[in-house]
């Protein structure tokens, strides 16, 4: 019945009164009811999981960042904006804030446009192509841990396979954990060598599904290969590449094992060291863990309002 | 309808990340003043295993648990590193499970118990009659806060002056450490030609990897310090003149700072370093080379440090004293002999020296006897570096800094000052509280 509901109101476009009702109310009511349950039914469990892991926690830490909060001490006092005031006034803020947006410009940047480029390259019917998708799709699901481990051996300055290459053809080998510049390319070079895979293979499953038949008209018509490229593919691309562009941005932002283990945040204290490594420091190490929260907030402030301008910009994009 | 739900979905997802990524900073919950949960028969022996001694701490607490029948021990891995120790005991001070015993280093102890999450264990050493004389005295009042004594001493290390006697002997120096700084300033130029341009004099952990521990060595042999008592000393001339000795050690090629020396001295790249006493299994067993070990050098100049192991304040009065009763036999004069010879840590117990296997085992290791030896020499560290939070990481960034070229008595200036920020925020309203 319900459909017949939907026949008769598209008969009548623009007719100006309501439509005819059809087919008895109480139904309609309860399959509404009915519908309503079964959403419930289903959003309900992980709306509890939200409220419970998610938005609890995110409204204890904002509170807590009003804090002083010692992490071991039972007692937290309130203490006002003087962590916020405390943060906007330091030395290393600048930094950390530096670094954290050169780590995660580059790792959102480059992982994107490797991923994108590999994912064309292995979008062809060649040999062997299998293995190679499945070789570099391997380090996203390494844990990042490991890598850092196995990346030490890379980039060790008096053993390394870098130092290796590079005496080979006799340049100089830079002490990449000693110099803060080196230090940082170093993490940034290594997060995004995990990352390539996952960007990697969402483009490969874009390319996949997209019209090909549009590639083709467009090649009928003369359009060159970077005509095509930039007018055809990647306006069907407009999608994925949003998406990646958030996931892999809150990813970047969140690394923490790859420093910890390469570099600690250092050298000198904190050449290394972004956002979320600040928090863990600040709670862990120098056990504020109200400063923490604080940091945290911070960055929850600016992960959503870059969220928001990248919804507008893919809103924007849509309409034009 | 498809454009809202993708839309919708991203926004969502954005949301729940970003809001998922704030919460990771606070558990936000009450801490616990509870019971602590746990049972009385089982203790629960939080440790990270310091020097790979899981085996070893299994065989002792199968000992222990034949020695005392309705005892079980529950052995849990509780981190990589004392941090990490730390970091999971904070989490159960909010989450109210504790354990019975935790490994607690030297360093984070003094947070614990300031904010009063371990007990005092002179009471329930009295009432258990647990001779206490028996420790190593610098290593048992490590642990002292108000005149009461927060953990017993359990894998303590100090560090040593480790060397190649390869190089020595290319270099035609005598097979000894240097007497202090000075001497080896005269010895570097000899180690430098000896060593050839591939190789480095001499390699110390980084700011990040505890420079700041052996460094005190240097700042104590030019008569400087960290600090007297809470007072910051950076600025001391002394420790200034200290600073400026490592730059220009840095600075004529003399030194290097890595990640972890340790692998780099075993390969033969490097020639001197001061390393932990728990470093001395791995480098004697894995390097080609002879191994020579020293006293740090400068006399009496040689810092404590590791880890001991503490009681938490809020469990019930019988699982404090099983705890107490499984500290005892892990430290004993003979579990502390089977643990440093498997691990390279230093015996705890004064009494374990004279044991006839220590003393088997000394005499075929001679490089672990030189820990023993400096033993008597050693000296408890400066408060701002060990006892302030953050104090270590703090004064090690200002000391990669020193090394990278940076003014030292600007760099100390600095130290000074946040050093003396943080004792006023955190700590001066909490002693004698």
């Amino acid at each position: 019945m319900q459909s017949s509901v939907t026949e008769s109101r598209s008969a009548t476009p623009g007719s100006g009164g309501p439509p005819a009702q059809v087919g008895p109310p109480p139904r309609r009511s309860s399959g509404r009811a009915w519908e309503w349950s079964l959403a419930a039914l289903l959003l309900l469990p992980n709306l509890v999981l939200l409220i419970v892991f998610t938005y609890r926690p995110l409204l204890d830490n904002i509170r807590l960042s009003f804090t002083d909060w010692n992490i071991s001490s039972p007692i937290a006092n309130p203490v006002g904006l003087s962590n916020y005031v405390e943060w906007f006034g330091r030395d290393d803020t600048r930094i950390i804030v530096r670094n954290t947006l050169v780590f995660t410009i580059a790792t959102v940047g480059i992982s994107m446009a490797v991923g994108l480029g590999l994912a064309l390259l292995l979008d062809q019917k060649l040999r062997g192509r299998n293995l190679v998708r499945s070789a570099v799709f391997a380090p996203f699901v390494i844990s990042g841990a490991a890598i850092g481990i196995a990346f030490q051996f890379v980039f060790d300055p008096n053993y390394g396979l870098i130092r290796d290459l590079l005496v080979r053809v006799g340049v100089g080998v830079p002490d990449f954990y000693q110099e803060p510049g080196w230090a940082l390319f170093m993490v940034t070079v290594t997060y995004i060598w995990k990352n390539i895979g996952y960007t990697f293979v969402i483009y490969l499953a874009a390319l996949q599904g997209r019209r090909a038949d549009l590639d083709e008209a467009a090649e009928i018509d003369g359009a060159s290969a970077w005509t095509r490229f930039r007018r055809v593919l990647m306006p069907q691309l407009r999608p994925t590449t949003f998406f990646l562009s958030i996931t892999v941005l809150l990813s970047s932002v969140q690394v923490f094992d790859i420093i910890n283990v390469m570099t600690r945040g250092g050298p000198q204290g904190n050449a290394t060291s972004t956002l979320v490594y600040q928090v863990y420091q600040e709670t862990f190490v120098n056990q504020r863990a109200g400063y923490g929260a604080m940091v945290a907030t911070v960055m929850f402030v600016i992960l959503l309002a870059v969220t928001v301008v990248q919804v507008r910009f893919m809103d924007r994009g849509k309409k034009a | 309808m498809n454009e809202f739900s993708r839309r919708g979905f991203l926004g969502l997802a954005g949301a729940a990340g970003v809001a998922g990524l704030a919460a990771c900073a606070g558990t936000g919950t009450a801490p616990s003043t509870g019971s602590g949960g746990g049972s009385s028969n089982t203790i629960e022996f939080w440790s990270n295993h310091p020097g790979n001694s899981k085996p070893v701490e299994q065989q002792i607490i199968k000992a222990f648990e034949v020695a005392n029948s309705g005892l079980k021990v529950k052995l849990v891995d509780a981190g990589k590193n004392y941090e990490e120790v730390a970091q999971k005991f904070n989490a159960s001070l909010a989450g109210g499970q504790l354990p019975d015993v935790v490994v607690v280093s030297d360093v984070t102890w003094f947070n614990f118990a300031l904010n009063k999450q371990l007990s005092p264990l002179d009471e329930l050493l009295s009432t258990a009659k647990i001779d206490t004389s028996d420790y190593v005295d610098a290593l048992y009042n490590d642990y002292n806060l108000d005149e009461k004594h927060y953990a017993l001493p359990f894998s303590r290390s100090t560090p040593l002056f480790y060397y190649n006697k390869d190089l020595w002997k290319a270099a035609g120096l005598e097979d000894r450490g240097p007497k202090d700084w000075d001497e080896f300033l005269t010895w570097a130029p000899k180690l430098k030609a000896a060593a050839g341009s591939d190789k480095i004099v001499m390699e110390l952990p980084d700011g990040s990897n505890y420079l700041d521990w052996v460094f005190q060595n240097m700042v104590w042999g030019y008569g400087g310090a960290y600090s007297k008592e809470w007072t910051p000393t950076f600025s001391d001339p002394n420790t200034v003149e200290a600073g400026t000795y490592l730059q220009n050690l840095a600075k004529d090629g003399y030194l290097k700072l890595s990640k972890d020396p340790a692998p780099d001295f075993t390969a033969g790249i490097v020639g001197c370093s001061m390393m932990s006493t728990g470093s001395l299994g791995g480098v004697a067993k894995d390097a080609k080379f002879p191994v020579g070990t020293a006293f740090l050098p400068g006399d009496g100049n040689c810092p404590t440090g590791g880890a001991g192991v503490g009681v938490p304040a809020n469990i019930s009065d019988d699982r404090k004293k099983n705890a107490l009763k499984f500290i005892e036999f892990l430290t004993n004069a003979q579990n502390t002999v089977t643990f440093t010879q498997a691990t390279g840590y230093m015996p705890v117990r004064k009494s374990a020296v004279g044991l006839p296997e220590e003393k088997a085992f000394l005499e075929k290791n001679p490089n672990a006897k030189t820990a023993i030896e400096q033993l008597p020499k050693t000296r408890s560290q400066d408060n701002v570096r060990v006892l302030l939070p953050g104090g270590g990481a703090r004064i090690g960034k200002g000391l990669d800094q020193i090394v990278q070229g940076q003014d030292v008595a600007t760099v100390f200036k600095a130290l000074d000052a946040e050093s003396q920020q943080v004792f006023d925020s955190q700590i001066k309203g909490k002693l004698g509280a």
